[in-house]
């Protein structure tokens, strides 16, 4: 466990996951969003990654690959689900822009 | 060749829902989209995954349950070493909860009227969204339990939307896609941290090989995560603004599943990920507190959850107070009750486990039952606002009266379930001692400000006239007020669901032990297995 770039990759994966954080906050196209929630995920991913190619010593690291690309699948799915939302979004409304969304009072 | 056997006897309460949502799916390509149709494929899927889980519950001792683990069922799995999957007593009682919340919302459904189309897309997602939840129930993996959130929230997000008529639903399907999403990428985050500083992702291996080794700041880092993840999914109060606007926007029986059946998985999954660190509390004896990471932090997570919870009930009922929108009251009381079930998980004691089950279970019944009264009443053409309800007491007498009770329970009045619930899980609380007393305090005082606005409900159903000259016996009187009631009513399949949950709430608000009994030996097993 010793010699790990430890502090380095995980400020690339902390900055991800705040990068995506941050767009979620400020953009207002759902697509962005989807982008936005994407490099948030992505951050886990990446994660489970370099994990993984420092796993413990019994096991082969083999589990953190295997949850990486699990995970790349349902970010896919997450996305699909999203892409329909917004397209039914646009049918009724004409606009993706989440400010106008002013239905429902928060 | 039997392994594969087993393993489907195994999760028969699984395959047939799977395989209900898939005959769903089925018929509605061959076009066979009657709601009758596919609302008795639900109904019958779900009641017969009931009938299962409760013979599991019944036929086997409480100790030794479904307990095949993956590696039993394949001797090559176990290579891995990590069973994704545990049956504990715990969880099927969970999942028999799960599977009521769906079985009232489907039963209610079918009386939605043959002009509503997509009932193939809501009773498939329906079943798909309770399978994760299923799912959710048995898992012991937290990438097992994560995805299996994710399959209940994704079809979730699509059941708000479902109707792709009208504005509202859609924006609610955005804002909980939104919120959902990102809690997930939060949640994942977390446990990726948690699997850098155990080098495995199962809670089991996790509680093995904690408080030895580990690297506690990746450890802490990843429980925070992982919590406020899970605690979007739970509406607990700083993560909670989502569901207001879903549970007012998403049509009533989607509102009705959401807050009944959903919500309570993400009670669950705190309880799973949050237990075994605060178990450990008693048992650890280090010397420096932070060597463990969260494990040897239990009093310092016990502080923070509690606070939670009691943040969480007091802000759900101080903004259920104001609100003006039925939907949008019982939303806000609904997330207070979240704090209430947070309370018992807190605690981590077999009686609080147990008091927080049943509150689940009081909450299925109460808040599902409720939210189906709304559907039911909206179907009446009576419009959102508390203000409309006016005299509904002497219009819908039966109604009123189910409405009323199932009410009085969210308040905590005797003789029905919401009593003994918080009476079993406050005076779990006291029992802990120390810090808890002052959580059960600030539960009573909660549970004592709450009665106010279901007062105010109340007397806005009784004792305030009707807008509109009484129609008599529900028949629409041709124009003569500005609100005449539909003619019609409520439909056989919803009033049988009311009936059934209100029946339930009295029922077991009388005499509680048939199921309380279960649920304390269930709890008790559940925290020996987890210390």
């Amino acid at each position: 466990m010793s010699g790990l770039p430890f502090a380095g990759f995980l400020v690339l994966s902390g900055a991800l996951l705040a990068v995506g954080l941050f767009g979620v906050l400020t953009r207002r196209n759902f697509i962005l969003l989807l982008i936005a929630i994407e490099i948030a995920m992505n951050a886990a991913i990446l994660n489970f990654v370099y994990f993984a190619a420092f796993a413990r010593a019994p096991s082969p690291g083999l589990p953190g690959q295997a949850i990486a690309v699990v995970l790349i699948g349902f970010a896919a799915t997450e996305v699909a689900v999203g892409l329909a939302i917004v397209l039914a979004l646009n049918r009724v409304k004409g606009s993706i822009n989440v400010a106008e969304a002013s239905e429902l009072k928060l | 060749m039997s392994s594969l056997f087993d393993l489907a006897g195994t999760f028969a309460p699984e395959l047939v829902l799977l395989a209900g949502a898939l005959l769903v799916f089925l018929l509605d390509v061959l076009k066979l989209r009657r709601l009758e149709l596919v609302g008795s494929v639900s109904v019958g899927a779900s009641l017969l995954a009931l009938a299962l889980v409760v013979a599991d519950l019944g036929f086997a001792p409480f100790a030794s349950l479904r307990t095949l683990s993956a590696a039993q069922v394949n001797p090559s799995l176990s290579a891995l070493a990590t069973p994704l999957w545990t049956f504990t007593s715990l969880g099927l009682v969970f999942q028999g909860m799960f599977l009521l919340a769906t079985l009232l919302v489907s039963v209610a459904s079918l009386s939605r009227g043959s002009k509503e189309t997509g009932g193939p897309i809501f009773f498939g997602l329906l079943l798909l969204a309770t399978l994760g939840m299923l799912l959710v129930a048995i898992s012991s993996d937290l990438i097992f339990l994560l995805l299996a959130i994710e399959l209940s929230s994704i079809a979730t997000y699509v059941l708000v939307g479902y109707t792709r008529r009208g504005l509202r639903p859609l924006e609610a399907a955005m804002k909980f896609y939104i919120i959902g999403a990102v809690s997930s990428a939060l949640s994942f985050f977390g446990a990726s941290l948690l699997f850098g500083a155990y080098g495995t992702t199962n809670l089991l291996a996790i509680r093995e090989v904690a408080g030895t080794v580990g690297t506690p700041i990746l450890a802490l880092l990843g429980y925070a995560f992982l919590l406020s993840g899970l605690a979007f999914k739970a509406t607990l109060v700083p993560f909670h603004a989502w569901a207001v606007d879903v549970y007012d926007g998403a049509p009533s029986d989607v509102s009705a599943f959401l807050a009944g059946g959903t919500k309570k998985v993400g009670i669950f999954a705190v309880l799973l990920v949050f237990l075994g660190p605060i178990l450990f509390a008693g048992a650890g004896g280090s010397s420096n507190p932070f060597q463990g990471g969260p494990f040897t932090l239990g009093p310092i997570l016990q502080v923070t959850l509690g606070t939670l919870a009691v943040v969480t009930m007091t802000v759900g009922n101080v903004l259920a107070l104001l609100q003006k929108e039925m939907k949008r009251l019982l939303a806000y009381s609904s997330i207070s009750q979240a704090g209430y079930m947070l309370l018992g998980v807190t605690i981590g004691t077999a009686p609080a486990i147990a008091g927080a089950t049943f509150q689940v279970l009081a909450h299925v019944l109460m808040k599902g039952g409720a939210f189906l009264v709304v559907a039911g009443v909206a179907g009446l053409g009576i419009g959102p606002l508390v203000d409309d309800w006016r005299g509904l007491g002497s219009r819908r007498p039966l109604l009123s009266v189910a409405f009323a009770l199932l009410l009085l329970s969210l308040a905590g009045v005797p003789l029905t379930i919401g009593f003994v619930s918080k009476f079993v899980l406050f005076s779990a609380a006291v029992q802990a001692q120390g810090f808890f007393v002052w959580l059960a305090v600030a539960g009573l005082l909660n549970s004592a400000l709450s009665v106010f606005y279901y007062a105010r409900v109340l007397k806005v159903i009784y004792f305030e006239a009707p807008p509109a000259p009484l129609p008599t016996g529900g028949a629409v009187v041709g124009g003569a007020g500005p609100e005449p009631l539909r003619a019609g009513g409520l439909g056989i399949g919803r009033a049988v669901a009311i009936g059934v949950a209100t029946a339930l709430v009295v029922a077991l608000g009388v005499d509680p032990q048939p199921l309380l009994g279960p649920i304390q030996a269930a709890a008790s097993h559940f925290v020996f297995f987890w210390r």
